[in-house]
């Protein structure tokens, strides 16, 4: 269920996104392809790996996708539109359902990946299991840039954007998200760093 | 040189979002601020350990869920959207022009990505010098993953971002293989590099066929033979020679061999006397690790080759190091707290300790010690 997360931006045309706009569904499913893991992930880290939860999420988002993207003007960049649709879902759902559960109470994620046999992998899955656990516990306005930053690979102007906050405030959260995933995490210290 | 800590700025400087002057003023600061550096070392784990986060796939099940959603709200409101059937021909068109454009898209993406692939300047300085195939005619771009190879009469320099620079001398090969805000990696294979780096500590490193030089702020040339034996010699600051649990550090004006299969050997000033340098080649990589070359390099020790005997403490045999211990006691007393029943079962902190007040001498040119 899981991969390691790809930094590149996803390509779709502004044809795509005007065929979008036009009511075409094919044009919209190669939308949907396009950035349902991303969506999905950011909402998966939302919501403490409750992958239900991030399946509803992550439904309702192109739902309204579906149904605002006639409004998109093409002020801004498609994936920062979109990344604060995603964002702004999340949050209200999590206002209306008041579900934020610690890793520990959600579903076990990743089985298939536990499977994997090589040592090398298994070792990597329990440091990014940690590392999750980790994020979980940050406050939620260091855990988003992380997130948008690692999961979305989005610049920090990018990020500053779907926060609708500065640069700076993007910088110093990041700053602090770093401190505090390496306090927790500094028994892994040896591994993340020789295991490169 | 910034005069006020840049703790704040660690992790624009990490992901490359600073301008460049500032990255480098940044970057100087680090060097000769240790409280920074600390902060430092936290960022590059924080941002290690984030880089671990994958992505998930989403579960097919949510698109047939939004299809039907899609086909309930297409019939209901036909303001919304057109019909099916009114724009099935046009949108089949539309569909297919879109696979199209996305397959152009994504071609056009790599081919930009490649374009735009970290790389590093390389200028040429004489001859002919190659990336790859292509010959340098005055400048070049190293990418990641591209060997530079010169002849037996060609030279080039290559700019290592904005944290120093690397010269080639001839009849070398050496490839990037990453440059990072975190990380810049070379491997020489074979050749003569000389390289300035003026980044923080452990940002700048060189793979050789038998170590890894993992530069500490300095100067230093390294070169590797046929064989993939190296030679690094320091000319200023500190260098770290690397492999597995084996380490070596090399101060300006030392020097350390390296073989393949044994790693680093033990680093010397190279002022020490022939005896003394012959001696520790004998013991690091032939089979010397008895009695006569060690009785010679202790009896050649001076003061400053306390840097020999250091490192050496770990490396001989449990009934050796008391030799060891008192020879270097005898040109360098231990400091408060390193105890000699502590040293021979090779306690870390009293090791560190006793290095950390050692290092006073290794950095002093006049050999004094307790200057400090």
């Amino acid at each position: 269920m899981e991969r390691r997360a790809a930094m590149a931006e996803p390509m779709v045309s502004r044809d795509v996104i005007r065929a979008c706009q036009q009511g075409d569904r094919d044009a919209f499913r190669l939308l949907f392809d396009a950035y349902k893991d991303r969506v999905f992930s950011i909402a998966v880290y939302t919501f403490a790996g409750d992958e239900a939860m991030a399946s509803d999420v992550t439904q309702q988002t192109f739902l309204k996708l579906m149904n605002s993207i006639g409004q998109f003007r093409g002020d801004s960049e498609f994936t920062t539109w979109l990344y604060r649709m995603v964002v702004n879902t999340c949050i209200d759902e999590q206002r209306r359902s008041r579900r934020f559960l610690p890793w520990g109470e959600s579903e076990p994620m990743n089985k298939a990946a536990e499977k994997r046999p090589q040592e090398k992998q298994f070792a990597r899955i329990e440091i990014a299991e940690s590392v999750r656990a980790a994020i979980n516990e940050l406050k939620p306005k260091f855990r988003l840039p992380i997130l948008l930053k690692y999961v979305e690979g989005l610049s920090y102007e990018e990020i500053a954007s779907v926060m609708s906050c500065s640069k700076g405030t993007v910088a110093s959260r990041l700053n602090r998200g770093h401190k505090e995933l390496a306090r927790r995490l500094a028994h892994l210290r040896d591994q993340v760093v020789l295991g490169d | 040189m910034l005069s006020k800590h840049v703790t704040k700025d660690l992790s624009a400087y990490c992901h490359g979002e600073l301008p460049p002057d500032k990255a480098r003023e940044l970057a100087e600061h680090l060097i000769g601020c240790s409280h920074c550096r600390m902060e430092f070392e936290e960022i590059k784990l924080g941002i290690k350990l984030a880089e671990q986060l994958p992505q998930f796939q989403a579960p097919d099940s949510i698109w047939p869920e939004l299809e039907r959603l899609w086909e309930t709200r297409a019939s209901a409101s036909e303001d919304a959207f057109k019909p099916k059937s009114q724009s099935q021909r046009p949108g089949r068109f539309l569909a297919i022009a879109a696979v199209i454009l996305l397959a152009l898209g994504i071609g056009s993406f790599l081919w930009l990505r490649n374009l735009s692939a970290p790389s590093w300047e390389v200028a040429r300085l004489d001859g002919s010098p190659r990336i790859g195939s292509a010959l340098i005619n005055g400048k070049g771009r190293l990418a990641v993953g591209q060997w530079l190879e010169t002849d037996g009469s060609s030279r080039a320099q290559i700019d290592v971002g904005s944290i120093g620079q690397v010269q080639v001398d001839p009849n070398t090969r050496i490839r990037l293989l990453q440059t990072q805000p975190t990380e810049h990696r070379l491997e020489l294979a074979r050749g003569r590099m000389s390289a300035k780096i003026w980044a923080p500590p452990r940002l700048f490193f060189v793979d050789t066929p038998s170590a890894v030089a993992a530069d500490l702020g300095c100067a230093y040339t390294l070169e590797v033979n046929d064989e993939g034996g190296s030679l690094l010699q320091v000319t200023a600051g500190w260098v770290a020679l690397e492999l597995r649990d084996r380490e070596s550090m090399v101060p300006a004006g030392a020097a350390c061999q390296t073989r393949p299969g044994i790693g680093p050997g033990t680093p010397y000033f190279e002022d020490a006397s022939e005896n003394f340098r012959a001696s520790l080649v004998k013991f690091d990589f032939e089979n010397g690790n008895t009695g006569v070359p060690l009785k010679t390099i202790l009896s050649e020790a001076r003061p400053r080759d306390s840097l020999t005997l250091w490192h050496l403490l770990s490396r001989v045999t449990d009934a050796d190091r008391g030799l060891v211990y008192d020879r270097l006691a005898r040109l360098a007393p231990p400091p408060a707290g390193v105890t000699r029943d502590g040293v021979l079962q090779l306690d870390r902190n009293m090791l560190e300790l006793w290095k950390t007040e050692l290092e006073n001498l290794w950095t002093n040119t006049d050999g004094s010690f307790g200057k400090k």
